[in-house]
């Protein structure tokens, strides 16, 4: 259908549109119109991907005639099979454009992903972990390796990437939609690296959809995302943990471990310096020049030299030489060296240290004589040796980068970040294992950037309750804060509080542990198909398996369904939820045991019959007595006037509606969400939960028996069970044009957005 | 109703086919002997027991005939005298419900022999009894979904105009043969996923647990975990018995996951290996489905070192207590646990499934296929499809259309390639023809001189109205008038069963083995006897009933035929034989 949004026309590829589509189309707008930021909740399933799509396509449509409005689309995801998702989404909508206008538009859109995703060389691509495909890729297509080639014809090159740097850089790449496979196919055709391919096209193409750390990460966001236009739209989907990504991608820990890999690489860096030096002297006198000239005229590296960029963002690089101390090879390995002994010493502690930035500085002064400013440029000074000294497989001195990496934030960073050093693990005391932690704090450090730079960032996601707290957290100004909530002509959604208890003090109790098992062993009983059961941790997880087992919970539950339950081996949980998935398929029916932040909470979808039911036990609070976690909570108490209570719960909460929030993934899905814990039913708990979930909280529901969950259930499932209608829902929860168009339920709609 | 008697009937069947085995052609017959038995005693008499390939039999002492003979299809179970008991003795319990007791009499080695054929016949019935049971249950799905068939069983069988044997001998084998499908499709009832949980132990009130193993459970061990029945037929019963088998099997770690101290002399931890060997392997190949692929799931290629570290699984296995251990191996053995039971639930089905998707796939990547890579995104072009999907939103009207699945796309294409070169009319030769006919008819003219005068004309269309001269012979078609609907609902039952008889009478000619002989001998007298018991009381009642006689004429005239034939070849062979 098309759509009149506020005078612009919408090409919406559906027959009909649900009315909050429409109304999050009608925000989204007037942020744009706004050139300003918003954040903006929707239930999953609801069809918030393609509303957005259709509106700024539509947006960029109509800015061709008004030059640089919006020219370009930055779509964030989190994880590859939504990356997917969203270009096959824009893959419809642009058929539904060439069905409508008749013509075929000049629109390009793509999807980027690491090499591990995108290579298509025989030998690379068969290798299983990121790490390992980046290091092979660039121990074939370094210039240095090039050019050696020049020399000696069997030194082995990606011809893909040869194909792609002798020609694919003069045709741009046909309009159109690419997804990952599609640029495979692609590169396959013209004998094209489908990578480089991809992060040339980003530059001129109308939408690009990638992950996060593609964006926040600098030392990723550097290399891939420097060129990308100012007038683009920024939009972070699922962007409840964007806060943790923005934390992560600036953070460092390092082992005993790193600090010995670490030694070895300074060890290779020496010799291979003393061999370059008896037979190419004139190499490393080069490198000396350039950097007197200062690094500008040193980056003369092409795209595929650099592994990982700068870890500092852009603005706070020094655009300056590099200090003498460090500039000679030699000079700087003594450095490294130096700094890494330092590091070593600071491990061998017997107590946590936790100290800030200016500290750590004035202390590794006070010892070994190391300046502020050498640290700043170890990163760049490193990439620099690395580059001259030819190493070809960079993967090798990920340890060297690191610590590397790390002096440079420390010394860049006064601010926002802390040192903590643990001797060993918390629930280990025993066993030394120091770590230095240095984490970031403030995750409005890495996303400022992506702020200060695009016209328009939105930040939507299904769970993003309450909303003022991701502006305060990330410290921006949005222009439009709303959230939607799901219509329905009946309810698809029974929520259960059980009145059970599992505080951190009595949740081991013998009694807490069987009452949590009668409760999936009743449910079990009475659900069809899959059941999903998440715990608040896995240790917590592992502990109640076990004496449920012990109890005999399990075997009772065995008579009803199969169970399958999450490890902490990816590699095994995949198979398990296969193995779940096929289980439900043929009927069977079953049981999966999950842990909330898990990967399975994060990122696995269970539509329809893969989740008739979530129980979520207990409230999945973060592990508190974390140092990390303490520091975090100190700094947000004191930068940003956020309780550490509210913060806490904030998460919880948002982690628990994210859990069950799982299982409804439409209109047309239906389920049974249960939380296994009487703390829910407190207001400040409540409240924290998303709209969505909020209004399916009736006092009928507060506070269960588990046998009166069963009875709920039970009548619950069997009016469910009943056919779905289309014609039930249309002028409702689905509308067809002219119902849009009515001043009724225009007027209606209007009230479907809750501003806050 | 009549379809409960038909299954009563098919129960009281196997007794007849008991019966039916003469004793002399039995004992002529060379069988293998599987364990001779002497000093046997059944009905206060010594003798000897012989276990054969397929029947257990019981001669008394000094005759050289069995006077006991049971197939092992036959037996339901056997039961055993309790240890401890003086008299040792062993009984067969058969589908009629009848028994046979021996009694084991050998002073010094009683108890040895009794055990060595309790032993075999363990082993033994299980073979059979799945054969029986399926044969049974197929007959009996046979005449309940054909009306005709359990008809013609009533008139044949019941009636004893020929054996129930003679009945199914060529029907089973045709199903069996000509349709294999309908045999296989038959679903596999899987295993339920608490069948450990089933055997529980009690204690025997001497510090001792006693789990109660039944012939299911074993069975859905056995199908769990391959590695065990192969243990099992590995080691029993050369090295242990049965019974120190399963109680090695409820002590061994490998039913007590959560134990983790591993005797190495257990024979089962073998079994343990095997089985992480296979989870291993499962792991390894990978899911199927990319949306639920949990290692690629994450776009990001940094290096571990970066990031908060989120209490950082302890990977090493050093630093993990013994309690934390086993509760991993809990967690793991239940994952296992239930994808074993998944997959032997569906074994059969996964294979087949797999085969055509793969064949399916090769044949829409154009053949060029080796790279996995190729395979990968058809399923997951599917999956995300699906995930993006919003049926509401789409208007319901379209058709639901069925994918056409194409197993070679290239028949497709081409069609049906003539094997020879085969004379086609090609499109100029229809045009040519049409033309020519469109031709003859411009031209056509009545010749009016030749045509009929129009009284004939009338009265010949007369003639051939209903009612008319040429019309009488039509009269035949009123006899469904005529014969009241019982009486030809009769007609159509001897119809049925003449011509069944008639099948296997034609069916042994030419005569040339001496069991053909044998066969067209007894059908002759089957037929003989079909006109005796079946067709003359028809014919006496429709003559009561003044109807026509020539109702069976056709009938009739089958028999003389089959009997003529059946004279001709007697005479010639009398004749040879003279």
């Amino acid at each position: 259908m098309k759509l009149n949004i506020e005078g612009l026309l919408v090409y919406f590829p559906y027959d009909y549109i649900y009315p909050e589509q429409y109304s999050y189309m009608l925000e989204l707008k007037r942020t744009l119109d706004a050139k300003g930021h918003g954040v903006l909740e929707m239930p999953s399933g609801t069809g918030k991907t393609i509303s957005l799509l259709s509106l700024i396509v539509a947006y960029q449509r109509v800015s061709s005639a008004f030059p640089l409005d919006v020219t370009k689309l930055i779509y964030c995801s989190r994880t590859v099979p939504e990356i997917e998702k969203v270009v096959e989404e824009l893959r419809k909508l642009m058929e539904f454009y060439a069905k409508e206008t008749g013509e075929r538009n000049n629109f390009l859109a793509l999807a980027l992903s690491s090499r591990k995703n995108l290579c298509i060389h025989p030998e690379v691509s068969s290798l299983r972990f990121g790490k390992e495909v980046d290091g092979k890729c660039h121990s074939l297509t370094a210039s240095y390796i090039r050019a050696q080639r020049h020399v000696n014809p069997n030194q082995p090159v990606c011809r893909f990437y040869e194909e792609f740097d002798a020609v694919g850089r003069q045709v741009p790449l046909p309009a159109g939609i690419y997804n990952l496979d599609d640029l495979k196919d692609f590169g396959r055709r013209k004998g094209w690296c489908p990578y480089y391919l991809a992060r040339y096209a980003i530059l001129h193409a109308n939408i690009v959809v990638y992950s996060y750390h593609y964006l926040l990460d600098p030392k990723i966001a550097d290399l891939v995302s420097k060129e990308l236009a100012k007038k683009s739209v920024v939009v972070f989907d699922e962007a409840h943990n964007i806060d943790n990504v923005c934390i992560d991608s600036m953070s460092v820990n390092i082992t005993r471990r790193t600090l010995d890999r670490c030694q070895n690489n300074v060890d290779t860096l020496q010799n291979t310096i003393q061999k370059i030096k008896e037979t190419d002297a004139a190499k490393l006198r080069e490198e000396y020049r350039r950097l007197v000239e200062g690094l500008k005229e040193a980056n003369v590296a092409r795209e595929t030299d650099i592994y990982l960029s700068n870890p500092v963002l852009p603005d706070e690089i020094l655009k300056e030489a590099v200090p003498g101390t460090i500039r000679t090879a030699e000079h700087f390995v003594g450095f490294l060296r130096r700094f890494l002994e330092y590091l070593k010493s600071r491990l061998r502690v017997h107590h946590v240290v936790q100290e800030s930035a200016p500290q750590f500085l004035k202390d590794i002064f006070d010892k070994v004589c190391i300046d502020r400013k050498p640290l700043r440029f170890c990163a760049e000074r490193l990439q620099s040796l690395l580059r001259t000294l030819e190493i070809a497989d960079i993967a090798d001195f990920s340890a060297v980068t690191l610590i590397s990496n790390f002096a440079t934030l420390v010394s860049t960073y006064s601010q926002g970040f802390t040192i903590i050093i643990e001797p060993f693990e918390d629930r280990t005391p025993t066993i030394a294992n120091p770590v230095l932690h240095f984490s970031c704090m403030d995750p409005s450090i890495a996303i400022k950037p992506v702020f200060q730079r695009f016209q328009s960032v939105i930040i939507t996601s299904g769970t993003l309750s309450p909303l003022d707290i991701y502006p305060r957290i990330l410290d921006f100004r949005p222009v439009t804060m709303a959230s939607f909530t799901m219509t329905l002509n009946t309810f698809n959604v029974c929520l259960c509080l059980v009145a059970l208890s599992s505080k951190f003090e009595t949740r081991e109790d013998f009694a807490v542990i069987r009452n949590y098992g009668n409760l999936l062993l009743e449910m079990s009983a009475v659900v069809p198909d899959g059941i999903v059961a998440f715990f608040t941790s896995y240790v917590y997880m592992e502990n109640i398996v076990a004496s449920w087992y012990e109890q005999g919970i399990l075997e009772n539950i065995q008579r009803n369904k199969l169970i399958f339950i999450e490890t902490q081996d990816a590699a095994e949980t995949s198979m398990a939820l296969e193995k779940y998935q096929e289980a439900c398929e043929n009927g069977r029916g079953a049981i999966l045991l999950s842990v909330a932040r898990g990967k399975v909470s994060e990122g696995i979808d269970f539509v329809h019959h893969f989740g008739r039911a979530v129980i979520m036990f207990g409230v999945p609070y973060v592990y508190t007595q974390s140092r990390i976690l303490k520091a975090r909570l100190e700094y947000l108490r004191d930068q940003f006037q956020i309780r550490e209570n509210d913060f806490l719960t904030f998460d919880a909460m948002r982690h628990a509606a994210q859990c069950v929030g799982r299982a409804i993934r439409g209109k047309t899905d239906y389920g049974l969400m249960i939380f296994a814990d009487k703390r829910y039913a407190r207001a400040d708990k409540r409240g924290k939960l998303p709209r969505w979930i909020q209004e399916h909280i009736n006092d009928g529901s507060l506070n269960l028996t588990v046998d009166e969950t069963v009875q709920l259930s039970k009548h619950f499932l069997r009016q469910m069970a009943q056919p779905f209608r289309q014609e039930d829902q249309l002028g409702l929860s689905l509308l067809t044009l002219e119902q849009l168009e009515s001043e009724e339920m225009l007027q209606k709609i209007t009230q479907i957005a809750h501003q806050t | 109703q009549n379809m409960y008697s038909g299954h009563c009937e098919l129960q009281s069947f196997a007794p007849l086919t008991e019966s039916s085995i003469s004793q002399s052609t039995m004992a002529s017959l060379s069988e293998e002997v599987l364990l001779v038995v002497k000093k046997v005693r059944q009905r206060k008499q010594d003798g000897t027991l012989y276990l054969m390939a397929e029947r257990v039999a019981w001669g008394p002492e000094g005759k050289d005939r069995f006077t006991v003979s049971h197939l092992y299809a036959d037996i339901r179970c056997q039961k055993i005298s309790p240890d401890g008991k003086a008299k040792i003795q062993l009984q067969l319990v058969l589908h009629t419900g009848e028994s046979t007791t021996f009694h084991f009499a050998n002073e010094s080695s009683a108890l040895k022999d009794r055990d060595a054929t309790k032993e075999l016949l363990q082993q033994l019935l299980p073979k059979f009894k799945k054969k029986a049971n399926k044969e049974l249950e197929e007959k009996n799905r046979m005449l309940q979904e054909d009306p005709v068939l359990f008809q013609l069983y009533k008139d044949l069988v019941v009636s004893q105009v020929i054996s129930a044997e003679e009945f199914w001998a060529n029907r089973l084998g045709g199903i069996n043969n000509t349709d294999p499908a309908v045999v296989n499709n038959k679903q596999e009832v899987g295993i339920s996923g608490a069948f450990l949980a089933d055997i529980r132990p009690q204690t025997d009130g001497c510090n001792g647990l006693r789990y109660n193993l039944t012939a299911d459970i074993i069975e859905s061990i056995f199908r769990t975990y391959p590695a065990v029945k192969q243990k099992y037929s590995e080691n029993v019963p050369h090295n242990l018995t049965e019974k120190e088998f399963w109680t090695r099997f409820f002590q061994s770690h490998y039913f007590h996951r959560d134990r983790i101290n591993t005797g190495t002399q257990d024979i089962f931890s073998e079994c343990a290996k095997q089985d992480e060997k296979g989870l291993k392997s499962l792991v390894i190949q990978g899911v199927k489905n990319p949306l639920v692929d949990l290692l690629s799931l994450e776009d990001k290629t940094l290096d571990e070192g970066y990031g908060i570290c989120t209490t950082l699984p302890s990977t090493s296995n050093a630093n993990k207590t013994v309690k934390e251990s086993s509760n991993s191996a809990i967690i793991k053995r239940f994952n296992h646990h239930s994808a074993m039971v998944l997959a032997a639930g569906s074994r059969k089905g996964v294979f087949t499934s797999l085969l055509t998707a793969s064949s399916s796939e090769t044949s829409s990547t154009d053949g060029n296929s080796r790279d996995s890579d190729f395979f990968q995104p058809p399923v997951k072009k599917v999956k995300l499809q699906e995930a993006i999907e919003y049926e509401d939103l789409q208007r319901e009207n379209r058709p639901k259309t069925v994918a056409l699945n194409l197993k070679k796309s290239d028949r497709y294409a081409h069609g049906p390639v003539p094997l020879q070169s085969q004379h086609y009319t090609t499109s100029q030769d229809i045009i040519n023809s049409v033309n020519y006919i469109r031709h003859e008819m411009m031209n056509y003219k009545p010749n009016l001189t030749e045509v009929l005068s129009s009284t004939a004309a009338s009265s010949a269309i007369a003639a051939l109205s209903p009612g008319g001269v040429l019309m009488q012979a039509g009269a035949q078609q009123a006899i469904n008038q005529m014969v009241p609907t019982e009486v030809q609902g009769e007609l159509k039952h001897l119809y049925v069963a003449a011509g069944e008889l008639l099948r296997h009478f034609w069916s042994c000619f030419p005569v040339n083995t001496p069991f053909l002989e044998e066969k067209v001998m007894k059908m002759k007298s089957n037929l003989e006897r079909f006109q005796v018991t079946k067709l003359c009381p028809f014919q006496e009642k429709i003559q009561r009933q003044y109807l026509s006689t020539n109702l069976t004429g056709h009938l009739e005239e089958m028999l003389q035929t089959a009997y003529s034939k059946f004279h001709i070849w007697q005479t010639r062979r009398m004749m040879r034989k003279t």
